[in-house]
């Protein structure tokens, strides 16, 4: 009887362990990651995962629908040494399949991050860009000419791209062909 | 030898504990994990039930530093919720795009599945007409369509996008971008030609 018991303990305290573990960090076990960045094809459709979807409801998500948009995600630069706010990086991308598209600075708790300019984020209708559509924008805490990302004083930050309504090539879940921005990691202070 | 034979029968008789272990420590884990959609206090249907009536189409706080709005939000998108209760009768959604915002609507459930997503640029001239109802209140709307002509029933199937949903609770998102500074203006006009309506059920 006694043993009856504690198996039944046991059983129960791993078992919500291994829950709240399963609850912790990054969503589910299917994403894809496209050099630095990452995505959860799922997230916003109806073949979601049991497990994508207990994280969204523990954490009070909402994510985007498939046909709202596509969300990635970058914790770190191209050389994958994390993103810290006093070094400078440099985006260079392409033009993305998308009707528009935002990139936003976070801090890791999910917030924009606060920054001088009280701006946490460019969005693609206000970007300076060369004739053949390619752009480069500089995420740095002082203002740079161009595209300026303003970064704020807390040490680590992610970042967000979304592309809205999203062409075929993003929803088609291999990302045949799209070429999301490199990061470039530049001086640091 | 009697020792070593006695301590082998001590770890055999250990087998079905252990087995008995791990199959709790799975069923457990599994339970707790579907459960945790419907239960999780902090999920984003039942933070807005706790302030938001039945119908009412709410602008949601927009992401910034110190605004604790919804998580993980974007900046540039203004968020609109209404919620829903189809035990109530049938909801109508109503939304119209300018063109030059992007707008987009989103139907979930109180579980977080998203039973819809579409953007404006999928419906006809921008608009949204959507009409959630369960299956029970499908079949009665079809029903009392029956009297119609044919020419009037596919004009009414038409003009609505309808959503069959397979639980009662849940809510709905507009979600409208903001892409240049200044915008907040014209984008809290647009929010009022949001509509979360209940309808009558079909008798």
């Amino acid at each position: 009887m006694r043993a009856l018991i504690i198996v039944v303990f046991a059983a129960l305290g791993l078992g919500l362990a291994a829950t709240a573990y399963a609850l912790r960090g990054e969503p589910g076990f299917d994403s894809v990651r496209l050099g630095p960045w990452t995505t959860w094809p799922h997230l916003g459709g109806a073949d979601i995962d049991p497990y994508e979807r207990a994280v969204v409801a523990s954490e009070g998500l909402a994510p985007m629908g498939v046909n709202e948009g596509l969300l990635f995600v970058a914790r770190a630069d191209d050389l994958g040494a994390p993103l810290e706010t006093r070094c400078a990086y440099r985006l260079a991308g392409t033009d993305l399949p998308a009707r528009v598209w935002t990139l936003a600075v976070y801090r890791i708790d999910g917030r924009p991050q606060p920054n001088v300019a009280d701006r946490h984020g460019l969005t693609s209708a206000g970007l300076l860009r060369a004739s053949g559509g390619d752009f480069v924008i500089e995420a740095a805490r002082e203002a740079r000419p161009g595209n300026w990302l303003p970064l704020g004083d807390d040490p680590n930050f992610f970042l967000a791209l979304r592309l809205y309504q999203a062409g075929a090539s993003a929803l088609s879940k291999a990302y045949e062909g799209l070429s999301l921005p490199t990061i470039t990691r530049g001086d640091c202070s | 030898m009697k020792a070593r034979e006695e301590r082998i029968d001590r770890l055999v008789a250990l087998i079905p504990w252990g087995l008995g272990l791990a199959f709790g420590v799975v069923a457990v884990h599994l339970i707790t994990l579907l459960a945790t959609p419907s239960l999780a206090p902090n999920s984003a249907y039942r933070r807005l039930a706790e302030n938001l009536p039945l119908g009412e189409v709410r602008l949601l706080p927009r992401a910034t530093p110190d605004n604790p709005g919804p998580p993980f939000s974007d900046p540039f998108a203004f968020l609109a919720a209404c919620r829903f209760d189809l035990n109530e009768g049938p909801l109508r959604l109503r939304a119209q795009a300018d063109g030059d915002h992007p707008l987009s609507v989103s139907v979930r459930l109180a579980n977080g599945a998203i039973l819809y997503s579409g953007a404006d640029t999928q419906t006809p001239h921008g608009r949204f007409n959507i009409l959630i109802v369960t299956r029970a209140q499908a079949d009665a709307i079809d029903e009392s369509r029956e009297t119609l002509d044919e020419a009037e029933r596919a004009a009414a199937e038409a003009a609505e996008l309808r959503l069959v949903s397979p639980a009662p609770k849940g809510f709905a998102l507009f979600r409208l971008l903001a892409l240049r500074q200044g915008e907040a203006e014209a984008i809290g006009a647009q929010r009022a030609g949001f509509e979360c309506k209940e309808e009558k059920p079909p008798s």
